[in-house]
């Protein structure tokens, strides 16, 4: 490695700062997760009061009276359909612009990569009148199909980009062998892409349960609501009670800080190659 | 681009785009043309849209609101663009050489925050902010800056830097990831040169290490620009945009206008503005900062 051997004190310092400044930056969650488990007593004997034993049924009650079960439910039915197609149709677009010439390819690209750059926020309202017209206003479509639109310029040139990685070589050999494109994307690049592809539905996985304005707007029924916009009602209800609302918002975050533990060296990899590139 | 082996007729290839572009069509640059559209109309979403050309532009560039709006957002982009910027470019010539597994773990827990989902993070602010039972003003208190313990979040003076702390803490990790990678990237040899030299740390890092970080520079502004001008989730769960339009962003605006007053036309109109105005700032970081992308098209 670079350098390990005799840090001087200078380093030791600095260090502990880092970890000051790292234990700093995490204490929200602690703190949320802290007062998860207390009573409506506890909470008013200080914010870092210990309780006397947890009091889980704080995760009861979000659960059960805060409707976390519909919230956490609508959260995992979008996010399935939506990572799943969102790759598969990345794959099929971006083999296209990564191998296949076309017509107005360059037109499509910026078209393409205008989508990256507008948010969400620019048409919101149209993109409301068209699912109004559509008469799909209060159901998981709403949910579901603008966010796989959304995410399609993205997973596009992510996964072409990483083709264009792929040898060469290998996909001329398939082709003298006289296999069929289709069958090459399928039994060749797919595999090959394994990596990139699972990477890819990392983010898609984030993004989708993190979305909160195309919920907010599409869905004004509570039966369709996903965790963060089930959390902003569950806000509006249960200010007074801290420990439950606590309790509410560590089983939004609780999904998410569990699939950052078990893949983050992959997401971080991921989001440099993405991001400088 | 030369031609790959795959390449095939161009009625076959077209099948491969259709699925996925027509999607986008129907559902994002569809509405995205019809914003534009929109945003030269009056609309109440019930009667039929009067066109009024450029009337909308107008009236927003007299509107007193929709400048409050501007300067919160201008002034939002220290905390959402600067500091993330300063932070995460000094932490990251910090933790650059420490050992691996140590990188590893700081950097685990200073990148948690923007994993989350931000509208959430608003609500978990609000009550850490908040003034009577609030971690943060109990915090105060303890350590006997209690005089200190103020109403943030109602506060006309401190709720943007109270919002705008949030989006720091959100922002800084990610950015130290940025710049970590980009050091990895640039050859030891320099730095060990430099230490031949008798260069000093400060030297090394601002005539080597922060030329050389320019492309993650660059990215990192964009981001964090186009992050800061589409603000919305944070500063509604939080404040919605008061108290007295202190936090109102251009995104808040258009929401009230919307989706709360049905004036779909000028709200379109400020979405389209908010657009614009990243398309501009976009240019200009690549123009400044210059770019060296290696596009697919």
């Amino acid at each position: 490695m670079r350098r390990s051997s005799n840090i001087p004190a200078a380093t030791l310092f600095l260090r502990l700062i880092l970890w000051l400044l790292a234990f700093v930056t995490i204490t929200p969650f602690l703190l949320l997760l802290l007062t998860s488990i207390k009573s409506k007593a506890d909470v008013l004997r200080g914010a870092f009061a210990l309780p006397a034993y947890p009091h889980f049924e704080n995760y009861v009650d979000a659960w059960n009276a805060g409707h976390f079960n519909i919230y956490f439910w609508n959260s995992i039915t979008v996010v399935i359909p939506v990572v799943a197609a969102s790759v598969f149709l990345g794959l099929l677009t971006g083999f296209a612009f990564a191998y296949l010439s076309f017509p107005l390819r360059r037109t499509l690209f910026a078209i393409l990569t205008l989508g990256m750059m507008v948010p969400a926020e620019a048409f919101i309202i149209p993109l409301y009148y068209e699912m109004r017209y559509l008469g799909l206003i209060n159901t998981y479509a709403a949910l579901i199909v603008p966010q796989i639109a959304m995410s399609i310029p993205f997973s596009t040139i992510f996964l072409a980009s990483a083709m264009q990685q792929l040898p060469e070589e290998v996909l001329e050999a398939a082709v003298l062998d006289g296999a069929g494109r289709f069958y090459i994307l399928r039994k060749i690049v797919v595999p090959l892409m394994i990596p990139a592809m699972s990477t890819l539905a990392l983010f898609l996985f984030i993004w989708t349960w993190n979305e909160f304005l195309i919920p907010f707007i599409l869905v004004n029924d509570d039966a369709y609501r996903t965790l963060p916009l089930g959390m902003l009602f569950f806000q509006g209800r249960y200010t007074v009670n801290t420990p439950v609302l606590t309790a509410g918002a560590v089983i939004v975050i609780a999904p998410l800080i569990l699939t950052y533990l078990i893949f983050q060296r992959r997401f971080i990899a991921g989001l440099t190659a993405g991001a400088t590139k | 681009m030369k031609r790959s082996a795959l390449d095939g007729s161009q009625h076959t290839n077209v099948i491969y785009l259709v699925p996925g572009l027509l999607l986008y069509a129907a559902f994002v640059f569809g509405p995205i043309v019809a914003a534009l559209g929109l945003s030269l109309t009056s609309w109440d979403g019930l009667t039929m849209p009067k066109w009024v050309g450029l009337g909308n532009y107008a009236a927003l560039f007299s509107d007193s609101r929709f400048y409050i709006a501007l300067r919160n957002n201008a002034e939002l982009m220290i905390f959402y663009c600067v500091l993330p910027l300063v932070i995460g470019i000094t932490l990251a010539a910090c933790v650059w050489n420490l050992k691996q597994r140590e990188q590893l773990a700081l950097r685990t827990f200073l990148f948690l925050p923007y994993i989350m989902p931000t509208a959430v993070l608003g609500i978990i602010w609000a009550w850490l902010y908040n003034p009577a039972f609030g971690p943060f003003n109990q915090f105060l208190r303890a350590v006997g800056l209690g005089r200190f313990a103020l109403p943030w979040l109602g506060d006309f003076n401190f709720v943007l830097p109270a919002v705008g702390i949030v989006a720091t803490w959100y922002f800084f990790g990610f950015c130290m990831v940025i710049f970590l990678t980009g050091i990895q990237r640039i050859d030891p040899s320099l730095f060990d040169a430099a230490k031949v030299d008798g260069a000093s740390a400060r030297k090394t890092f601002f005539w080597i290490t922060l030329p050389l970080l320019m492309p993650e520079i660059r990215v990192v502004l964009l981001l964090t620009v186009i992050a800061s001008i589409k603000s919305f989730d944070l500063i509604f769960t939080m404040t919605r945009g008061g108290p007295a339009n202190a936090t109102l962003v251009p995104n808040i605006y258009m929401y009230q206008l919307g989706f709360e007053l049905n004036r779909f036309g000028a709200a379109a109109a400020i979405a389209i503005v908010g657009a614009l105005l990243t398309f501009v700032i976009n240019f200009a970081i690549h123009r400044l900062l210059g770019s060296k992308s290696k596009g697919l098209a």
